[in-house]
This record gives C-alpha cells, sequence and structure tokens, in this order.
C-alpha cells in the first residue's frame, strides 16, 4: 500500500480503532416536527438526517402506483458544504441518483410494503458531513426515522461498510481508509434472520476471502443493530415518561 | 411509450416453470444463452449478442488535459446508451433509473477494478493524456444487459489500438496508423459480470436471465468478475433478501462462466487478429456483400444431443402421430436449403453439464466451418443458409450443444419439411402455431 | 411544509386576533417565536451556524476558497450564496421542486449581504488582481414553518462571526512571482467583522395591522409582505416587498418604522449570544442535533 499505512504492527487503524471497532454511534430520533417519522445519527465524522413522510396518497403521476403495497420513493442528496471540497450541487448527479436508488431496494425489502396498497412512502436523506461510509450512515437514519415514523418493519436494517487490508477485514471504514484504495463492502442486514438487503462491493478482492469479509460486515451489522436498539429504547422511555404513561 | 404489462396469466406461467426449473428457451439454471462475438471494421468496435440480446461497443481515444488531482493518469470514460432501438420502453436523452444503475455498474466493473494501466495512458504530465471512451449502445433488449455490456465493453477495449505518439521537447506527434502501427491498451485482467437472477423470495436462482424472466423476477444479483478469480464488484439490486450461502454459491458459479467467457473472449480476439493478418475481409462491412440484413437473423436454437439416439428414436416415434419437427430459422430473402430439421423448442431438456468439452468441440467446428467457407465460393450460395453464423471471426458459445443437426426419420423429414414450407413466412412463432394447428 | 391551507373560518379568528395585537401562538405583533442558535455544527466547513426560529430550521455552512478578484473591484473578495431547498423540509421540494425557492431566496441575499457595507469585502483580498478569498455560503433549509428570510439572515450572521479564514502569507520568489502560503496552525486565523452585517425583518400584512416573524397560517392570511434588512444602528440596506397584494405608501411606512425598531432589537441579543458562545471556547458542549 502507497503512503498510507492502514493497519499499524500492532492492529491499530489510523484512528486508532481496532480492525473490528466501529466509530461511535449517536443518534436522535424525531428531530423534526413537522415531518412524519425524523431522526439524526452521527457515525464518528459522518453526519446524516433521515425525513419520513408518509404513508401518503401517491403524489405525481398515479401512474405508479401499486395496487398490493406501498411505492417507497427515496432521494439522497448532500450537503453542498459537506465535503472537503465544495460540491456544486446536493443532488441529481449519477453518484446520488444510485444512492437514492440503492435506498429504495434496501427499504422496499425491509419495509412492509403490502400493508399500504396504493400508497407512497418517502424517505428523504441528507448527508450533512461526511467522512466515510455514506450509504450505511443513511440506511441506519432512515431505520430510525421509519421506525419514528411508525412505519413496520421486518426488523432494524443496519448497513455497515467493511475493508481487506492485510488479510484483515476493517469494520466500518472512515473517508481515508476509503480513499485508501481499499477493496470495500457495503452490506445492508437484517440482523435476525440474516439477510441481506443490500450488497455492494468494489475493487479486486480474491473470491476465498469474500466469506470472511461478508462474516465481518454481518458482525459489524449486528453491533450497529444494538446501538439502534438502544437509541429507540430510550426514545420510547422519554416518550412515554413525557405523555405520561 | 409505457411497458406493457405482463398479464397475470404469463406471469404465473413464467413462476410455475421457474419453479419446475425449466426455462422458456429449454436451457438449464446455470447455462447462459449463445454469445456471438463480432468486430467492427475499426480497432475498438465489438457487437455481442446474448441469444437476442445485442449490444455494440465502440471505443475511442482522444487528447486532453488530464484531472488536477490526477496529473499523470489517462482518464476513462463510459457510457451506456438506452436507446429507444433497443426496446420501445427506453426513452431516448432520459436519464432512467435503469441506466443510472447500468452505467454505474459499468464504471465499476471497469473503472474501480483498475483493469486499465491508465498511468500508460499520460502523455505529457499534467498536460496531455489520453482519454479512452468507451460507448456502449443497446441494440436489442432480451433482459441481461448487463452481461452483454460488460463483454462486449472489455472485448471492444481489448481490441481498441490507439495512435502511436512521440514526444520531442514539447512538441507531441500523434501517428496516423498509416505511419506507426497503433498500439494495444495495457489491460491487466477482464472483469466480466455475471447477472443471477432470483425468484419467490430468493428460493430460486437462474443464471442470465432474459427479458421475460427479468419481469418477474424478485431481484438481482451482478458479479463481476475475472478469471484468476478475483472478484472485482458486487451489486445486489431490487427488492430481495438474500442469505449469505446464496451469495457464495453464486460467486463460486460466476468463477466458472466468467473463465468460460473469458476463453471466449480471448479466442474471438485470435481469430480476429489472424483474419486481419491474413487480410480476409473482416468486421462489420464482411456482411455486406451478403445481401442480408443481419439484425432480423435468429441463430439455431440449442438443442441437447447427449442421449441423441435415443430420444431421435423417442422423438421419431411420437412424431408420427404429432410432429414436433421445427425449422427455427428466420425466412431470409433467400430460398431456404431443404432438409434441415431440429429438434426445437418444444423439446423436453435434460443434458448434462459437460460444457467445456462440448464447447472445444463446437469451436472445433466452427473452424472447420470457416474452411469450407473460403473453398468453396460456389457453393456459398446454396449453403448459406447453414453456414451464416460461421464467419471467420464470429465464436459462438452456448453451454448446450447445438451446431449438430438432426435429421430425422426421412418421412418426417418430409412431414417437416411440408410444414416448414407452409408456414414459412411466418417468423418464430411458427412453431408454437405448427403444434396447436396438430 | 411551503403552504398550508387555512379555512376561511381560521382566517377570520386569525385576523380578528391580529386586530387585538394577540396572535394565535400568544405573541403580540411584533414578537419573535422562541430561536435557537448554535455555531461551529458542521466541522468540515469554516464557519457554520444552525439556527431554529419556532418550527423553521435552518443549517449554513461556509467555506472559503481562494479565487480571482472580479475585474471590477479588483481589491475586493466577494460571497456566493446558494439556498439548497431540500426535500426534508417538505415533500414538495423533491427533485427540482425547490429550486425556484431557492433562486429567488439566494438572489435576495447577494443584494442584501455581498456589498462592502454589510460585510468587509476588502480584507478578503489577498493580493489584489489576483488573489482573493471567496466565501461560499451555502444556507440549507431543514423545515419551514414561515419567515426563512429572517431565519437565514440571523444564521448567516451568526456563521460569518464563526467563519475562521486561514491567514495567508504572500512571499514573493526570485522571479517575481507570488507564492502564496496557507497557515497550518488552526489559532492562526482572520475574523470577520460582522457588526455591520444586517439582519433581514419580514412584515407581514395582514388585515389592517403587519406583524413580524409570520407561521405558516398567518401567512396565508396576508396577501403582501415587506422585507426589510436592518443593521444594528437601525439603517436599513435593503427593501423588497414581495407576494401578489399590493401596500399603500402609507402602511409602508408604518412597516419600515416597525421594521427598524424590531431589527435594532434583534441585533443586540444576537451579538451578546454570539459573543456568549465564542467565549466559552472548547469547553463548550456541542449539542447540534443530538440535543
Amino acid at each position: 500500500m502507497a503512503g498510507l499505512e492502514l493497519l499499524s504492527d500492532q492492529g491499530y487503524r489510523l484512528d486508532g480503532r481496532k480492525a473490528t471497532e466501529l466509530r461511535k454511534v449517536q443518534a436522535r430520533m424525531g428531530v423534526f416536527a413537522q415531518a412524519d417519522g425524523s431522526a439524526y445519527l452521527e457515525q464518528g465524522n459522518t453526519k446524516a438526517l433521515a425525513v419520513v413522510y408518509g404513508p401518503h396518497e401517491m403524489r405525481g403521476s398515479r401512474s405508479r402506483t401499486l395496487h398490493d403495497r406501498a411505492v417507497i420513493n427515496c432521494q439522497y442528496s448532500m450537503a453542498t458544504f459537506s465535503t472537503a471540497e465544495r460540491k456544486r450541487r446536493p443532488h441529481g448527479d449519477r453518484k446520488s441518483t444510485e444512492m437514492s436508488l440503492h435506498l429504495k431496494q434496501t427499504f422496499e425489502a425491509a419495509v412492509m410494503t403490502q400493508l399500504y396498497p396504493r400508497s407512497q412512502i418517502d424517505i428523504y436523506v441528507k448527508i450533512l458531513q461526511s467522512d466515510g461510509g455514506n450509504y450505511s450512515v443513511c440506511v441506519n437514519a432512515a431505520t430510525l426515522a421509519v421506525i419514528d415514523a411508525g412505519i413496520p418493519m421486518r426488523d432494524y436494517v443496519c448497513a455497515c461498510t467493511v475493508g481487506f487490508v492485510d488479510e484483515t477485514p476493517l469494520a466500518d471504514l472512515c473517508y481515508a481508509e476509503e480513499s485508501g484504495g481499499v477493496s470495500s463492502l457495503a452490506l445492508a442486514l437484517l440482523p435476525r434472520g440474516g439477510q441481506i438487503a443490500l450488497l455492494q462491493m468494489d475493487a479486486r478482492l480474491h473470491q476465498d476471502h469474500l466469506e470472511t469479509l461478508i462474516e465481518a460486515a454481518m458482525t459489524a451489522c449486528k453491533g450497529v443493530s444494538k446501538v439502534l436498539d438502544q437509541v429507540v429504547r430510550q426514545h420510547l422511555e422519554e416518550v412515554s415518561m413525557l405523555t405520561g404513561e | 411509450m409505457k411497458e406493457t404489462p405482463l398479464s397475470n396469466c404469463e406471469r404465473d406461467f413464467l413462476l410455475k416453470a421457474i419453479e419446475e426449473k425449466k426455462r422458456l428457451d429449454g436451457r438449464q439454471t446455470y447455462d447462459y444463452r449463445k454469445i456471438k462475438i463480432k468486430f467492427g471494421t475499426d480497432y475498438g468496435c465489438c457487437f455481442v449478442d446474448l441469444g437476442l440480446t445485442r449490444v455494440m461497443a465502440q471505443v475511442s481515444g482522444e487528447l486532453v488535459a488530464p484531472k488536477e488531482s490526477r496529473p499523470n493518469e489517462g482518464i476513462m470514460f463510459f457510457n451506456i446508451e438506452l436507446s429507444p432501438m433497443a426496446a420501445p420502453t427506453f426513452e431516448q436523452g432520459r436519464q432512467s433509473e435503469l441506466s443510472v444503475k447500468l452505467n454505474r455498474q459499468l464504471e465499476r466493473c471497469l473503472r474501480n477494478s483498475k483493469c486499465i494501466d491508465t498511468e500508460s495512458l499520460c502523455v505529457v504530465s499534467g498536460e496531455k493524456v489520453w482519454q479512452i471512451r468507451v460507448d456502449v449502445h443497446m441494440l436489442n433488449h432480451d433482459g441481461n444487459l448487463m452481461d452483454a455490456a460488460s463483454i462486449a465493453a472489455i472485448t471492444a477495449l481489448c481490441h481498441f489500438r490507439r495512435p502511436d505518439v512521440s514526444i520531442q521537447g514539447d512538441e507531441v506527434t500523434v501517428y496516423s496508423p498509416e505511419e506507426r502501427d497503433p498500439i494495444p491498451l495495457s489491460i491487466y485482467h477482464m472483469p466480466i459480470s455475471v447477472s443471477f437472477s432470483f425468484f419467490q423470495q430468493g428460493t430460486y436462482l437462474l443464471v442470465d436471465p432474459c427479458e421475460r424472466e427479468e419481469r418477474v423476477m424478485d431481484g438481482l444479483l451482478m458479479i463481476a468478475m475475472n478469471k484468476h478469480r478475483e472478484i472485482c464488484s458486487i451489486q445486489s439490486s431490487g427488492g430481495i433478501m438474500l442469505l449469505k450461502e446464496q451469495v457464495m454459491r453464486c460467486s463460486k458459479i460466476a468463477s466458472v462462466k466468467v473463465s468460460e467467457i473469458t476463453e471466449l473472449v480471448v479466442k474471438a480476439l485470435e481469430n480476429d487478429k489472424k483474419a486481419r493478418k491474413a487480410g480476409e475481409k473482416c468486421g462489420f462491412a464482411e456482411s455486406l456483400p451478403q445481401e442480408r440484413i443481419t439484425a432480423l437473423k435468429v441463430g439455431k436454437t440449442p438443442v441437447e444431443v447427449m442421449d441423441v439416439t435415443e430420444q431421435a428414436n423417442d422423438i421419431v416415434q411420437k412424431a408420427e402421430s404429432c410432429s414436433l419437427t421445427v425449422h427455427t430459422r428466420v425466412p431470409s430473402p433467400l430460398v431456404p436449403v431443404p432438409g434441415v430439421g431440429q429438434v426445437g423448442q418444444g423439446q423436453q431438456t435434460t443434458w448434462g453439464l459437460e460444457e467445456e468439452e462440448e464447447e472445444e468441440e463446437e469451436e472445433e467446428e466452427v473452424d472447420e466451418e470457416e474452411e469450407s467457407d473460403n473453398s468453396s465460393e460456389q457453393d456459398k450460395k446454396v449453403t448459406k443458409m447453414e453456414e451464416e453464423d460461421s464467419r471467420g471471426d464470429v465464436v459462438e458459445i452456448s453451454d448446450s450443444e447445438e451446431e449438430e443437426v438432426v435429421i430425422l426419420h426421412p418421412e418426417t423429414a418430409d412431414k417437416a419439411l411440408k410444414n416448414t414450407g407452409s408456414s414459412f413466412h411466418q417468423k418464430g412463432a411458427a412453431p408454437s402455431k405448427q403444434k396447436r394447428k396438430k | 411544509m411551503a403552504t398550508v391551507k387555512v379555512s376561511e373560518a381560521e382566517k377570520v379568528y386569525i385576523l380578528h386576533g391580529i386586530r387585538d395585537d394577540l396572535r394565535v401562538d400568544g405573541r403580540g405583533c411584533e414578537d419573535y417565536r422562541h430561536v435557537e442558535i448554535e455555531t461551529d455544527v458542521v466541522s468540515n466547513t469554516d464557519g457554520s451556524a444552525k439556527v431554529t426560529l419556532g418550527y423553521t430550521a435552518v443549517l449554513v455552512g461556509i467555506k472559503a476558497d481562494i479565487g480571482k478578484p472580479k475585474p471590477m473591484v479588483p481589491n475586493e473578495g466577494y460571497l456566493e450564496f446558494f439556498v439548497d431547498c431540500s426535500a426534508n423540509a417538505t415533500p414538495e421540494f423533491e427533485g427540482r421542486g425547490g429550486e425556484e425557492l431557492g433562486t429567488e431566496l439566494s438572489n435576495t441575499l447577494y443584494k442584501v449581504f455581498n456589498n462592502k457595507h454589510s460585510v468587509d469585502l476588502k480584507s478578503l483580498c489577498i493580493s489584489a488582481g489576483e488573489h482573493c478569498w471567496v466565501l461560499y455560503v451555502d444556507v440549507l433549509l431543514l423545515q419551514c414553518d414561515g419567515n426563512l428570510y429572517d431565519a437565514i439572515s440571523i444564521a448567516i450572521k451568526a456563521a460569518l462571526f464563526n467563519t475562521k479564514i486561514p491567514r495567508v502569507h504572500i512571499s514573493a520568489d526570485e522571479e517575481g512571482g507570488k507564492e502564496i502560503e496557507l497557515s497550518d496552525d488552526p489559532y492562526d486565523c482572520m475574523r470577520l467583522d460582522v457588526e455591520n452585517v444586517p439582519c433581514i425583518v419580514t412584515l407581514c400584512k395582514v388585515g389592517h395591522r403587519h406583524v413580524v416573524d409570520v407561521t405558516l397560517q398567518e401567512k396565508a392570511c396576508s396577501v403582501a409582505s415587506l422585507i426589510i434588512s436592518v443593521t444594528h444602528k437601525g439603517t436599513i440596506t435593503c427593501t423588497r416587498k414581495v407576494g401578489g397584494g399590493s401596500l399603500d405608501p402609507e402602511s409602508i411606512f408604518e412597516m419600515t418604522e416597525a421594521g427598524k425598531r424590531v431589527g435594532k432589537a434583534l441585533h443586540a441579543p444576537l451579538m451578546a449570544l454570539l459573543q456568549q458562545e465564542e467565549s466559552l471556547g472548547k469547553k463548550r458542549q456541542k449539542v447540534g442535533f443530538l440535543g
């Protein structure tokens, strides 16, 4: 690896984490009052806001209506100041359109859409600050927002990126690691059944290593799901205290 | 134009067939359709047929200023164009979800895997580099565009030659192909994408879905790999939930398929090289003197010949009462050669998995036919129908044997002739119609 | 939501309330809603601020970049504005839906802030005619419940106050060429003087009276409003009338007077708050969206 040493001989990474250690995850549900569901999530220095509207009547062209389930509509955008170099526009380029598609796909697998036929659920995610693992942070934030909106899901959807350096899988890559030419794998998991809602991998990796990498990603996702569960429980406690139940 | 919806009957039928491990075109679950690779007259132009799916890739090079962040690397640009020519539902000039998906996947498959040495494309650091542009045009859509596009793109890249340049002081000279031989790109490895479609919540798995199958599938998993069994990209799409075991299984199947396809691509490139060296006619132009419209051509239907004799007898017996012989050719402006009967699509298929062996056989055959092609110019007119798939730079692959022609019992053959004669001007639908008439 | 539907009965109720100087949420005609300000919320910007005004929430990030000064004013830097009406605020803004509003807002912001009376543009010049600082002010609308202009202007002022531009050292090499060197030390930075930066006060004509800081319901009852940008001294730097209705000169005069009063009263506590937050320095517990 030219330049940066991503994993030191002592087994520490650039930011001092161990190979399997996640970044600090902090989250809050119900950030905004107007939306049906909203959540804010920080994973290290990557920060994302997710907002959910719906389920509501189909907006715009009615031709997209599905008679047996709800349509999930996603938009991913990045604040123009979220990256080190200023972005010219927040959404509409190929990468963010693709990201919106991936989010849509992830939540189509997880949300019980068949409960809301002929309706639409909007999920909007905004990256406020980007430091690697944008997709996974978005998924995690959106999961909380969907829960906040009270829309039933099969399970928490947790996502995590893992990289592969020196025969060791690294969990939850930060930007420096992502851009350091590591082969990275993003995985969205429904932890209880071990089902993969989305799998995406870039760069070269020998087939024999695939299993260990997926294994590591699944463990990392399960770690994330624990944190999310805690956030939801705490939020519920707070809400029920306020409503006096 | 909006997509014509698929009727529930058809959907149920398709799913039922898949549940019974049968496919519309008689393939097995892990079979690819026939792949044909052809080249255009120019370097860097490649046509790929995958069954009825047909794509064209064209590579071009141009000298541009490099990106500021990477002053001594060439630029790769990929674009997949979904024109209404391929399917009426594709709209011109609109960034549809599908086009974003395909474009990004191709970029990931070929750029992020660093299969091309971009540093060798640098002419003057920070000032002039080659920009290699790969345009993939979809000509006909019959499912699995991604695999066809990835094969076409990488083959075209391998085939491409860029003009030679020299630097003297500050002066950069670009030589025309007459002055100096153009230079091929340096390609480290060839990533090839293999698509798997999942049905019924991931219970059933098919390789290389055709258009109909794509419309009833729940989700798709695309794995791009090279022959060294290095995965270059994985992408799941559609709202499916996979299990780890399924992914692992797919990656194993992919590695087998990729090595087969890579071999084919290499062979095709070699054939083309030989043809060009020998000064034979090559490329797209070569098909013109034959006064045939190539796009309307339908390939031979794959037929399995594992236990031909037994089955043939079987069929002959059945055919006494019900003719199952089928003529699969699409009529061409020429008078067809009589007696080319084939056991057609409706047949039950039980072929095995000795793919590689068969492939070799098949390729030998192609070579043979090639020779005959060259020697007997006179006969060509008559035999054209038979030879039409075996031009010099065309290599075919299919998991099943399809070159051998099964000539049935004389009686049935006669019958078949009559049948095909009467319904000859009906196209692909002819076989099924005949059966219904009986 | 960018717009709400209000029934006739509701309209009458709101109008009558405003006539008696009592608004639906209990405020008087010249009262603002609860305002929350936090600066330095996005760490990869040079300055940022988050402002919530009732349910309206905006986030402003400022990035400083080196650019070329405009040929007309070679010794000044300049500001660039971009307002992103994100779909987070309302589904109506999805895709290109928010662009129209975004352009309208940013055009007003150019008028109000991008002049040498508001911001000391000369201090943004590095070397005349060649290099200057360009401040990219990106406004992100997170939630709207009326009175966007005021919320955005407060956020911009706070973000400008928070902006830290690295110091530059210009050294000439032997051939007469200039070399710009940015200071690596995060504390060696230039701050902007925001004293003269105006705040926008939007006054809405509802019935026969005018109110500040309207909610969406109240906005639905008004036909026209006046945007006034006021400095801390009470000087008016820009006025604009928006909305479909008309205003007679008499009421414009009244509204300007009221705007001046409200604007002056807004600046003092805002500056005090910003100073106070600044003095806490590193000890301050960052809340962001987690609080």
